[in-house]
């Protein structure tokens, strides 16, 4: 019985084959295909919700799809996945930077246009890269506001999402840059993973708060950290003794950063972030956005410079407890 | 005694074909809810994104046979992938001797498994517990967590990335090790014996039959190929990282139970380990062709695991083996 | 004299255990004696007291010869339903209500699968595990559930509540360990791990133990869920993954055998603390943190091997 099966099962596949040739998606609608570095990530998704903005007032169709566990390759099947399915433009905030390059490359060499944002793929694999700001400038803002906040002597710790992702790499290389540069009385004395969850954030800020009793600043670089450690912070009863900054989501942070237990939390609109990011990709997709350009007209946000090939919306902003109610993501 | 076999005979055959027309119902469905899935470009998809966890479900087939279990083959995989890396990078081979060397540290470290759980009798479930941390661990500790590997010679890329005589060039290596494993549980009295082990252990040890080396040599399969899958991983994404296979071992047991083999041992077939595979990875492809969330497509793998249990167990009616 | 032998012969475990956890408590008073400051080790107990709850409810299913990789899931799928009905106004009791019997809900589902059905606990615990766990992820999308001023410490102070959170922690393992040891149902347990068939011919339901520790294990959660909910003014939707492997590794570590049969609800006490200690340790010696994960997985393979012993000496009774 099984053999008739099998036997049918390839018939089936053969009838299946022939219909490829339909159009996959139909109609003058462009596509954008945005990829986030991990789907239920709420960073990410207060980009999706600028970039459903931009989607809407351009009339494209946008598909949002992200990889759900940590194992690297798991973006490169869902660009793959993209390229057969025929979107027209991919938007990708990358993981791993040379192991997504390798799908994106192949993107592009089947005619799909490729924006990257939040974090770059290698430049030959994609067209333009939609920055909210430098890893300079996030590492140095991160760096100038521990001196601000603590002076320039003393002791800070960092609290990141893993050992490897590589854009919170990239920062602390900046940071640690611009310490040995500028603050070479501040000391880093440690850095611990968080696994981006924020329970285990706050465990390990209280270890650090013990373990290093001189310390007086804790810089959390991935957004469950910073509520995590404000949280350990205030419990250890140390509230304003060790500041907390970090780069984090104001709505998670509102209420330790109107306590005074975090001072400061840098960020960028994410919204804004999001919306650019479709109006780029689909300028490119399009063609009115090509090499050479200085200027990007997008949307409600005006004419953005264009450098090269990274369109930046701006620098770091930092949230604190004079404006964080300004701000809704 | 034949009775008994020819019920369970009949029980396999029903397993197999009911996951069969699932598979097809499967093709079918997503052939009209996404326009592209039937395409070649789309199969070669399916094929090259599952050939890393096909080749951990493919060994861990004996294994789950004899009884065991080895949890530590994600973690393997990520280990082979980084040393494989260093040794290219950093120790200067040629990437040919990285890659054999790479096989080599893969049967170690199923060795490893296999001294702890055939030599001191300890059981699987722990022991490779303990070094799936111990893996993942030590791959974290060499790259000091944030070292990558990347730039890699085009011989080996292409293993991943291009196509060799039409198929993609993993799907071969992937169809090789499959008829290999076959063979070994279905033809040769290796496979004779990983059956007897796990239907009943101290039976066949009475019988004679070397138990400790058969099960050992599951184990150091198993790690050998799944060097050889963490080799194909890093041809296919161009980069190696410490935490590469993340989550495999759970997705590959997933589908070795849902091709019919028993979790307690002696019932299963390398066939319908294919099977699984196969149902797992149209299912997963063909949810983002119907642009369904990825969540979705997680839910329904378990939720068809349960289904397929169920079935199972009701076709099997009474007389479980253990309680 | 041969009771005292008995004694460690039979808890030989435990007793290498407590003398690693000695040892590594002496390296630290010397070598980091900030690790003992009272505030911050009130602290710490605090966060490991709801896994220590969960181990407590994972070792009645491994000695009872079956497993549960849920745990993690359900109590995230707990974390989040409490907090949002914390957030409705519900009052905090009523919510360690609905939580306990959500786990226990869930926990009964995996047990009617395993004990009704007879399916391998392993792959149904696998299936929910995916499926809560994904689930959880699509209602969530990551969201954090902003809890009402109320609800930390169950509205105590911070030290009343920590108090309180281990004190129910350590109630859970005084009681759990009692009733194993004293109540019918407790024996239950270690003979139906023991042997099933034996069990079942002594005029024990086997199958009925295993479906109330799967619905006791999944309440634990819900308590534990609960115990670690209050400990902050957020609910991460996250929280909970990887839970599994750490109460299982705990309750192993401590001596209860995934073969069913063995174990002792102090042994996971003591299995947990040593795990526990090794991150902490790690910070306050001030070495590196990737580390971690290498030295967990050299405990647990240290302390399965050190079974080899008491395992051929069990074998060759058994032959």
């Amino acid at each position: 019985m099984h053999r008739f099966l099998l036997i049918a099962l390839c018939a089936v596949s053969f009838a299946c084959q022939k219909s490829a040739d339909r159009d996959a998606l139909g109609g003058k609608k462009l596509t954008v295909a945005l990829l986030p570095k991990s789907k239920g990530n709420a960073y990410f998704i207060s980009c999706k919700k600028g970039a459903d903005t931009a989607a809407k007032e351009l009339g494209v169709d946008l598909i949002f799809d992200g990889p759900t566990d940590p194992d690297p390759a798991k973006q490169n099947e869902i660009v793959e996945n993209w390229i057969t399915l025929g979107v027209d433009v991919i938007a990708a905030a990358c993981e791993n930077k040379e192991g997504i390059s390798t799908a994106l490359r192949r993107a592009r060499s089947a005619g799909i246009k490729v924006v990257t944002y939040d974090a770059d793929a290698l430049p030959d694999a994609r067209d333009f890269f939609v920055n909210q700001a430098t890893p300079e400038g996030i590492g140095q803002a991160l760096m100038d506001e521990a001196a601000k906040q603590i002076g320039p002597e003393g002791e800070f710790a960092i609290i990141t999402a893993s050992l490897t992702a590589q854009n919170m790499i990239e920062w602390q290389r900046h940071i640690e840059a611009q310490r040995a540069a500028k603050y070479p009385g501040l000391k880093m004395v440690a850095l611990r993973p968080c696994d981006d969850k924020k329970d285990l954030a706050q465990s390990e800020a209280a270890n650090l708060l013990g373990a290093y009793p001189n310390l007086k600043l804790i810089m959390a670089i991935c957004s469950p950290a910073v509520p995590g450690a404000a949280e350990a912070v205030k419990q250890a009863g140390k509230a304003g003794q060790v500041k907390v900054i970090g780069l984090g989501l104001p709505n998670e942070n509102r209420a330790y950063v109107k306590e005074g237990v975090t001072q400061t939390v840098i960020l960028w609109n994410t919204l804004d972030l999001g919306y650019l990011t479709v109006q780029a990709a689909v300028a490119t997709a399009k063609g009115t956005l090509t090499s050479g350009a200085t200027v990007l007209t997008a949307g409600r946000l005006g004419e953005i410079k264009v450098e090269g090939d990274q369109i930046v919306l701006g620098k770091p902003f930092a949230f604190t407890r004079e404006n964080i109610d300004e701000f809704d993501f | 005694m034949n009775s008994a076999r020819s019920r369970w005979r009949a029980v396999l055959l029903r397993h197999e074909s009911v996951l069969l027309a699932l598979l097809l119902a499967e093709i079918l469905f997503f052939n009209v809810a996404g326009a592209r899935f039937g395409s070649l470009n789309n199969a070669f998809d399916i094929v090259r994104h599952s050939v890393e966890i096909g080749l951990l479900a493919l060994v861990l087939t004996p294994i789950i046979l004899t009884g065991g279990i080895d949890l530590s083959l994600g973690s393997l995989l990520g280990l082979c992938a980084i040393l494989f890396g260093k040794m290219w990078r950093d120790g200067g081979m040629p990437i040919e001797l990285a890659a054999g060397c790479t096989l080599g540290i893969g049967a170690l470290a199923g060795a490893l498994n296999a001294a702890l759980i055939a030599g001191l009798r300890l059981p699987a479930l722990i022991v490779t517990l303990g070094t799936y941390s111990l893996f993942r661990g030590l791959a974290e500790a060499i790259t000091r967590g944030v070292d990558t590997f990347t730039n890699f010679p085009p011989v080996l890329l292409a293993l991943g990335q291009e196509r060799f005589a039409g198929l993609p060039a993993q799907g071969w290596a992937f169809a090789l090790i499959a008829a290999v494993v076959w063979l070994l549980v279905h033809r040769t009295t290796s496979g004779r014996a990983w059956r007897a082990i796990g239907f009943a252990p101290e039976g066949a040890r009475y019988a004679g039959l070397p138990v400790t080396r058969r099960i050992a040599s599951a184990y150091v399969l198993a790690g050998t190929v799944a060097a050889l899958a963490a080799i194909i991983y890093t041809a296919r994404v161009g980069q190696a990282k410490a935490d590469a296979g993340t989550g495999y071992e759970l997705l590959a047991i997933t589908a070795v139970v849902l091709g019919g083999t028993s979790i307690f041992g002696g019932i299963g077939t390398v066939h319908g380990t294919l099977l699984g595979v196969a149902a797992i990875a149209v299912l997963n492809n063909g949810l983002v062709h119907a642009r369904q969330p990825r969540e979705v497509a997680g839910m329904l793998t378990g939720a068809l695991l349960l289904i397929a249990l169920t079935l199972s167990a009701a076709a099997r009616g009474l007389g479980s083996r253990r309680g | 004299m041969s009771g005292q032998a008995g004694l460690l012969t039979r808890h030989f475990r435990e007793f290498a255990v407590a003398a690693v956890l000695g040892i590594l408590l002496l390296v630290l008073a010397a070598f980091a004696p900030a690790f003992f400051e009272w505030q911050p080790l009130l602290s710490r107990m605090t966060r490991e007291a709801p896994v220590l709850v969960v181990a407590c409810g994972i070792a009645p299913i491994l000695i009872a010869r079956q497993i549960d990789i849920s745990v993690g899931s359900i109590f995230g799928v707990c974390s989040v339903a409490a907090g949002l009905l914390a957030t409705e106004g519900w009052p905090v009791v009523l919510v360690a209500g609905a939580s306990i019997s959500m786990g226990a809900v869930l926990g009964g589902i995996n047990g009617g699968f395993v004990a009704g059905l007879r399916l391998p606990s392993i792959v149904v615990t696998l299936a929910t595990m995916v499926v809560w766990r994904e689930a959880l992820r699509w209602w969530r999308q990551g969201e954090f559930v902003n809890l009402p001023a109320g609800a930390q410490w169950f509205g105590h102070s911070q030290v009343t509540g920590q108090l309180l959170l281990v004190g129910t922690a350590g109630a859970v393992l005084v009681v759990l360990a009692w009733a194993a040891k004293n109540l019918s149902a407790g024996r239950f347990v270690y003979a139906s791990g023991s042997d099933a068939e034996a069990a079942r011919l002594a005029g024990l339901r086997p199958q009925l133990v295993t479906f109330w520790t799967f619905v006791v294990a999944g309440a634990l959660c819900g308590l534990a869920a609960m115990m670690n909910l209050v400990q902050s003014p957020q609910v991460d939707p996250k929280s909970g993954a990887g839970l599994e492997l750490r109460a299982i590794a705990a309750a192993v570590v401590g001596g209860v055998a995934v073969s069913g049969g063995r174990g002792t609800m102090w042994g996971v006490f003591l299995g947990l603390a040593l795990l526990a200690c090794v991150n902490p340790a790690l910070t306050y010696l001030h070495v590196h943190a990737f580390w971690e994960k290498a030295i967990q997985g050299v405990i647990i393979l240290l302390a399965v091997a050190a079974d080899v012993r008491a395992t051929e000496a069990r074998a060759r009774v058994r032959r």
